[in-house]
Formats: structure tokens, C-alpha cells, sequence
């Protein structure tokens, strides 16, 4: 299988990247995730995009939820999920060398 | 709680009623009071509100697992583009029916006018001239109506210039 085909995350949107890397870090639930996402990329995630990303990669038995604290639901990311965080940060970090380095004067 | 903020719980709650029921099920009381804390962080109400409405549109439209968003809009294209052509063939036909019925072979014969020979110097705008055919002028996307000839509709009433 290529890297290619091995990152998951290639079509499921930023959003969900930012979930997982937060996830990464440990359980977490909704409100808890917006600020870590605020505090780590600048990004302010919607709370219906938040829950649109959560429900994509617990579909994809990226994360999954852990038993309510009284009405919040953390979750938290499953060894699959860490698998495909890892891939699809490799394919970026590709992607970031290549780009820096026809950035660089006299690059390709 | 005052009349304000239970303004922007209503707008709140009315944006997560949007939601299917499956959904509403697991995540509705979470979402209310995730919605609560935003308010208070500053966030303002309408903005998640409306987070939450764009939400339920891609919940519903992504409802079914394995029934995937770019399906969904290829099935809504797909739809779209039939009805634009069904509405665009009855348009384009409406007219040539009409034209039909006016000069069906079958239908009623209209009298014909009896040529009246010139006057000379005669200066009448409908000056005798003698008669010819006119080829009939087509008009580009009129479409025979069924049973019928296609006529033009334009010139057919003056296919001759009588």
C-alpha cells in the first residue's frame, strides 16, 4: 500500500485533522477541544463543525467516546486513529520539505 | 436567566431541532450546553446557531453510512439538470403547438382574398404585386407538434405575398 493510500485523512478535511492531533494529547470533549484547537492552530472550530468531525472519524473508528461525564462525552482516539494521524502528518511534512525547498532562491 | 440569554438559548435550541433525530439522541444536550459555555466564553449566539444549522444540512445530507456527501450531490445534480431539460422541452414546445392548431390542414379554411389588379399611379401601401413564393423563414428551436406539419411561425402566415 502507498503512503498515499494509507492516509486516511487525505479527504476528510481540516477540521478533523485539528480534532485528532488535539485527541492526540488525550481524551478530551467538545469545549475542551475548541480551546485546545484555538490555543494550538489559531483556529476557532463551529460547534456544528466540531460535531460533523467527530461523528466522520468515530464512523471511521478513528476516536471513540468514552462514558458520558454527566452530559459531556470525551473522546478519545483509538490506535487506528493514531496510525492515520502519523501517515497523514508524514504525507504533510513531504509536502512542507518540497514546497520550502522550491521556495528557497535558486530552488527548483 | 435573563430575557436575553434566553433569547439566544431559544435560537440556539431551534438551530439543534434541525438536526435528525438519531442525532439529537446522542449529542443534543451536550451541544446545548457546549453552546451555553461559547456564550459565555463571548462567542456570539447567532454565530452558533448557525454553525449548528450548516451542521444539520451536512448531517442530513451525509445521514446513511456509506452514502457518501459527493454522491448526494451528484444524485442532486443529476435531478436538476432532468428537470431543466424536461421544463426546457415543454417550453420549446408550448409554441409549436400553438402553431399547429393555427394552420393545421385539417382545420378550418380561411376565405381567400380575390387579387385586385393595380391601379397605375396608384400610390396604396398595399400595392397589387403579383404572386410568389416566400420560402417560409424557420425559427431555430421550435419543435413539431405531434400529428402535425412543421410550419414555421414566422412567414407561414405569409408564405405568399399576396
Amino acid at each position: 500500500m502507498s503512503a498515499r493510500e494509507q492516509d486516511v485523512l487525505r479527504r476528510v478535511g481540516e477540521a478533523s485533522v485539528l480534532v485528532l492531533v488535539s485527541l492526540a494529547g488525550g481524551p478530551k470533549h467538545g469545549y475542551a477541544l475548541i480551546q485546545d484547537v484555538k490555543q494550538f492552530a489559531g483556529v476557532e472550530l463551529g460547534p456544528g463543525t466540531l460535531y460533523g468531525a467527530l461523528d466522520r472519524l468515530e464512523r471511521l473508528g478513528l476516536i471513540e467516546s468514552l462514558p458520558a461525564d454527566e452530559r459531556r462525552h470525551p473522546y478519545r482516539i483509538t490506535a487506528p486513529g493514531t496510525a492515520a494521524l502519523r501517515a497523514h502528518l508524514d504525507s504533510l511534512e513531504r509536502v512542507s520539505a518540497a514546497g520550502r525547498l522550491r521556495l528557497q532562491p535558486g530552488g527548483i | 436567566m435573563s430575557a436575553p440569554e434566553a433569547r439566544e438559548g431559544r435560537l440556539v435550541d431551534a438551530a439543534l431541532r434541525c438536526y435528525p433525530a438519531r442525532w439529537r439522541r446522542r449529542h443534543a444536550a451536550e451541544a446545548a450546553e457546549l453552546a451555553t459555555l461559547l456564550i459565555r466564553d463571548g462567542t456570539p449566539a447567532p454565530s452558533i446557531a448557525w454553525s449548528y444549522l450548516l451542521g444539520a444540512a451536512r448531517e442530513w445530507l451525509a445521514l446513511r453510512p456509506g452514502r457518501s456527501l459527493s454522491k448526494v450531490a451528484a444524485a442532486l445534480l443529476a435531478a436538476t439538470c432532468l428537470l431543466g431539460i424536461s421544463a426546457a422541452l415543454i417550453a420549446e414546445s408550448a409554441p409549436a403547438k400553438a402553431a399547429g392548431t393555427t394552420q393545421s390542414p385539417s382545420g378550418p379554411a380561411l376565405p381567400k382574398a380575390k387579387p385586385t389588379p393595380p391601379s397605375a399611379g396608384s400610390s396604396s401601401p398595399h400595392q397589387f404585386t403579383p404572386c410568389r413564393p416566400v420560402l417560409p423563414r424557420r425559427v431555430t428551436g421550435a419543435l413539431p407538434a405531434a400529428g402535425h406539419r412543421q410550419l414555421s411561425l414566422q412567414g407561414a402566415a405569409h408564405a405568399r405575398s399576396c
